[in-house]
């Protein structure tokens, strides 16, 4: 198991044989899905298969955990947003009415719907950033062509994000040396040392871009004149090829995509109305 | 007097980040008031974690830190704080405030004493450090290295901790500079009754300034005692990957020559030669 | 053998926009291609300026005025263009987290030489070659935050080996590093001056590594050359050096302080076993 800016990938696995295109293709196609299907039964199983994915990728299930808080808090603006939030609509069937919140079944529904929408792309996602390392994303896009000078960009990007997020560690402990206790103090208080983070942060990130500036130089890097006309060799693309069974995932995403959108809008599938588990629910909460 | 001098007792501590790396391994050592020790190591050795322990950032795995009785797993930060401070290697890390002077009572505000104290606190530490008074209130952003790092020991001075920590003081300081910092550090330890350690890589100034050694590898400590009984076995600091001061690894070129082992400053061996030489 | 001078500096004066005195006065100073020179002085005296103006940092990079001349191979270095002369220099910085700008070693490693063009085989050939020098190989993978510090720099003075630079500048490469890794960077170093003809330029605090492996040292003091000689003259120097807040080693320190007392005439020993040596005779054993 190895430690990535966003979460932990495994030693090895047998995903890593495939191209970081093929990733990066089933991360932004398959998080398409759930937008055509409404039916949370579907979206179940697609999160099913993406567990069995992972199970085959050799992806270390206790360290998901991580992501279990924004799983948990997307579901709960969710829900607020349609209960709470939600406003009186005397055309609903009320479920109950809890201080002077109104419970409709129709809202909770749809509530449910969208959750178990958000909940396959947090899916797709933490299989991409479970199995991919920084550097399957860059060589993604280059497979793809995309400009060097924006690749580079995106990786300095991720770069300074991690020493970022080292140097918060830090200073987080710092001020904690200094006598800071956030235990049992005001949330305005706590904002206010939380702004102060960004002192010692921007102050760290200012001296360190002109050494980090000096160094793009010292490697012949310019953004602008003859040099960066170069006709540069991309020597990292020569350890990555496309194989046979590249094709064949890139081909079964694809068909499964085109499959979808012709019996979602061609036969009318994956509707709310034909949903076996909220109709089940529908019987058990009246 | 040995007995009720001693402030901090680490008993069979571990220490283990939550990604499962050991850190620490079995340490046990005590620490008296007054002592100028150097905690010497690789990079990795344990040396950084082991102070975020003794002030109380990082509660151990397994075994006890007592500091002034107080037992840091059961003790709250700023209880710990006050006793034991720790100066970050960056000062950059450690300075919030827009100030000089804001800074070094950022920390005696956070312990919510009050303004009167306060002041005063920062005066006194602003008079141990030296800081120059057009210093005071300009931004801790613009001073030179040297300076940020007076501020940033001022800052931990303000809170009174009886022991005071500071991580590699001289890197990227030229020698002269290294010798005012650490004449200034000597000067705490000696003249405001600090006990004080430095982690450091550089072994001319351990020699010089450093009464005890802790060296440090592999999440372990591998020798503790004094400077001259650390830096004269050979076979413990090859196994710490560090070697003496150029020195004293002179004095111990050839035996037969008959310069002590263990002498740790240029001055020394000049008086032994005269002495040896006739 | 004609020796040819690369790197020529003639009554150069250069002053940052923003500061009042010149962070360098009236330098002048050649040097011969091949020579491995050591740079000393306090913080402060301009050593990393120096530096900056044989790579093109200055002026290029930052505003100030300029006088006098400084040439690298006989062309004053705003006459090349872009990324032509950093191609010729390379200079190594202080910072190994600053200096890693990539997610991998590997990429690390070929970003200067794709900025200058080389093929993929030119490419697989130097990454072999300087992987094994800098003994990376199984690094190469590993992203930034798996890495020491120590490792991190030894990346970057790979990085900037791979492009093959005529000239090497080390500004402070080992002062944020322990002892082994500063050895390993040291012995990279060695490899270098005896393998292959670089011209290399170290400016370091710490001694007690770079002087047996000097051919020349220059001491900086308040934006001045004050002294350029060959190392062991140099260093008979150690007076007006401890003046100037240069100090030499220990041992070296030693003969020093034997020949303030009058108790040794000659000269000061560049290594530990040099010094020993040296009192075994001196003491009659």
């Amino acid at each position: 198991m190895n430690k990535t800016l966003l979460g932990y990938v495994p030693n090895e696995s047998p995903i890593y044989a495939v191209h970081p295109f093929v990733k990066l293709y089933f991360l932004l196609v398959v998080s398409l899905f759930p937008m055509f299907v409404s039916a949370p039964d579907w979206n179940i199983i697609l999160m099913v298969v993406i567990i069995l994915l992972m199970w085959i990728s050799k992806v270390n299930m206790s360290t998901l955990k991580i992501y279990i808080p924004v799983a948990i808090s997307m579901g709960t603006i969710i829900f607020l947003s349609y209960t709470v939030l939600g406003g009186t609509h005397p055309e609903f069937e009320l479920l109950a009415r809890i201080w002077g919140i109104n419970f409709y079944w129709e809202r909770i529904r749809d509530a449910l719907v969208v959750y178990f929408r958000v909940l396959p792309m947090i899916f797709t996602m933490v299989f991409f950033l479970s199995t991919s390392r920084e550097r399957d994303i860059i060589v993604a896009m280059r497979s793809i062509k995309v400009p060097f000078v924006v690749t580079y960009i995106f990786a300095m990007a991720l770069r300074s994000a991690g020493m970022v997020l080292e140097d918060f560690g830090i200073v987080r402990q710092a001020e904690k040396a200094r006598g800071f206790d956030p235990a049992g103090k005001s949330i305005a208080y706590k904002i206010r040392q939380y702004v102060m983070y960004m002192v010692p942060l921007f102050a760290l990130s200012l001296r360190r871009s002109e050494e980090f500036t000096n160094a793009l130089v010292a490697r012949g890097y310019a953004f602008t004149g003859k040099v960066s006309r170069v006709k540069r060799a991309d020597y990292i693309l020569t350890h990555y090829s496309y194989k046979y069974f590249d094709y064949i995932f890139i081909a079964l995403i694809t068909i499964a995509f085109i499959a979808l959108l012709v019996y979602r809008y061609g036969y009318g599938y994956f509707q709310v109305d034909q949903s076996w588990l909220l109709r089940l629910l529908r019987s058990w909460v009246s | 007097m040995s007995e009720n001098n001693s402030y901090i007792q680490v008993i069979d501590l571990d220490f283990e980040y939550p990604d499962g790396t050991q850190a620490l391994k079995d340490i046990n050592l005590e620490v008296k008031k007054g002592e100028l020790i150097a905690l010497i190591g690789q990079n990795g050795s344990g040396k950084t974690t082991l102070s975020k322990c003794l002030n109380g950032l990082y509660k151990p795995t397994r075994g006890d830190i007592i500091v002034d009785g107080l037992n840091s797993k059961k003790t709250s930060i700023v209880q710990m704080v006050k006793r034991v401070g720790y100066v970050f290697q960056n000062p950059d890390h450690q300075l919030f405030n827009n100030n000089c002077w804001d800074e070094i009572a950022y920390g005696p505000r956070n312990i919510q004493l009050s303004e009167e104290e306060v002041k005063q606190r920062v005066e006194e530490a602003i008079d141990v450090v030296g800081l120059p008074k057009v210093y005071h209130s300009e931004h801790p952003f613009f001073l030179s290295k040297g300076l940020r790092q007076r501020v940033a020991i001022a800052s931990i001075l303000a809170l009174r901790p009886q022991v005071i920590i500071v991580d590699e003081p001289t890197t990227g300081q030229d020698t002269k500079q290294s010798l005012e910092i650490m004449d200034f550090l000597q000067e705490l330890n000696e003249d405001h009754d600090h006990t004080i350690i430095i982690i450091t890589h550089d072994m001319p100034i351990v020699g010089k300034y450093a009464r005890r050694v802790i060296a440090m590898a592999n999440a372990r400590v591998m020798a503790d005692g004094t400077t001259r009984e650390v830096f004269t076995q050979a076979d413990i600091l090859r196994e710490t990957f560090l070697a003496p001061p150029q020195i004293t690894q002179l004095a111990q070129a050839d035996p037969a020559l008959g310069f002590d082992p263990g002498t740790l400053t240029v001055e020394e061996m000049v008086e032994q030669y005269i002495k040896l030489a006739g | 053998m004609h020796v040819s001078k690369i790197i020529e500096v003639q009554d150069y004066t250069w002053k940052y926009i923003n500061t009042s005195v010149p962070a360098l006065a009236e330098i002048n100073l050649t040097i011969e291609e091949g020579s491995f020179v050591g740079v000393i002085g306090p913080n402060g005296a301009g050593k990393t300026t120096l530096a900056f103006s044989i790579d093109g940092l200055v002026p290029g990079q930052y505003n100030g005025v300029k006088k006098g001349s400084v040439k690298v191979f006989g062309k004053e270095v705003e006459d090349y263009d872009k990324g032509e002369l950093q191609q010729l220099v390379g200079v190594v910085f202080s910072d190994p987290e600053a200096q890693f700008t990539a997610m991998t070693v590997e990429d690390e490693l070929v970003f200067g030489m794709e900025n200058i063009g080389l093929s993929l085989a030119e490419i697989k050939e130097r990454l072999e070659w300087v992987t094994e020098l800098t003994e990376l190989s199984n690094l190469l993978m590993k992203p930034p935050y798996e890495i020491s510090g120590g490792q991190k720099q030894r990346v970057a003075l790979a990085a900037v080996l791979a492009m093959r630079p005529k000239i090497l500048i080390l500004d402070e490469p080992t002062s944020m590093l322990d002892p082994v890794s500063r050895g390993r960077i040291f012995k990279v170093l060695a490899k270098l001056k005896e393998e292959e003809n670089n011209t290399i330029i170290v400016i370091e605090h710490s001694l007690e590594n770079l002087v047996p492996l000097a051919d020349q040292m220059i001491l900086m003091s308040e934006s001045k050359l004050v002294l350029h000689d060959k190392t062991q003259p140099f260093f008979q120097q150690s007076k007006m050096l401890l003046e100037k807040g240069a100090f030499p080693p220990g041992a070296m320190l030693f003969f020093h302080l034997l020949h303030e007392r009058g108790l040794y005439q000659g000269e000061y020993p560049l290594t530990v076993a040099g010094g020993a040596e040296l009192l075994r005779d001196l003491m009659g054993k």
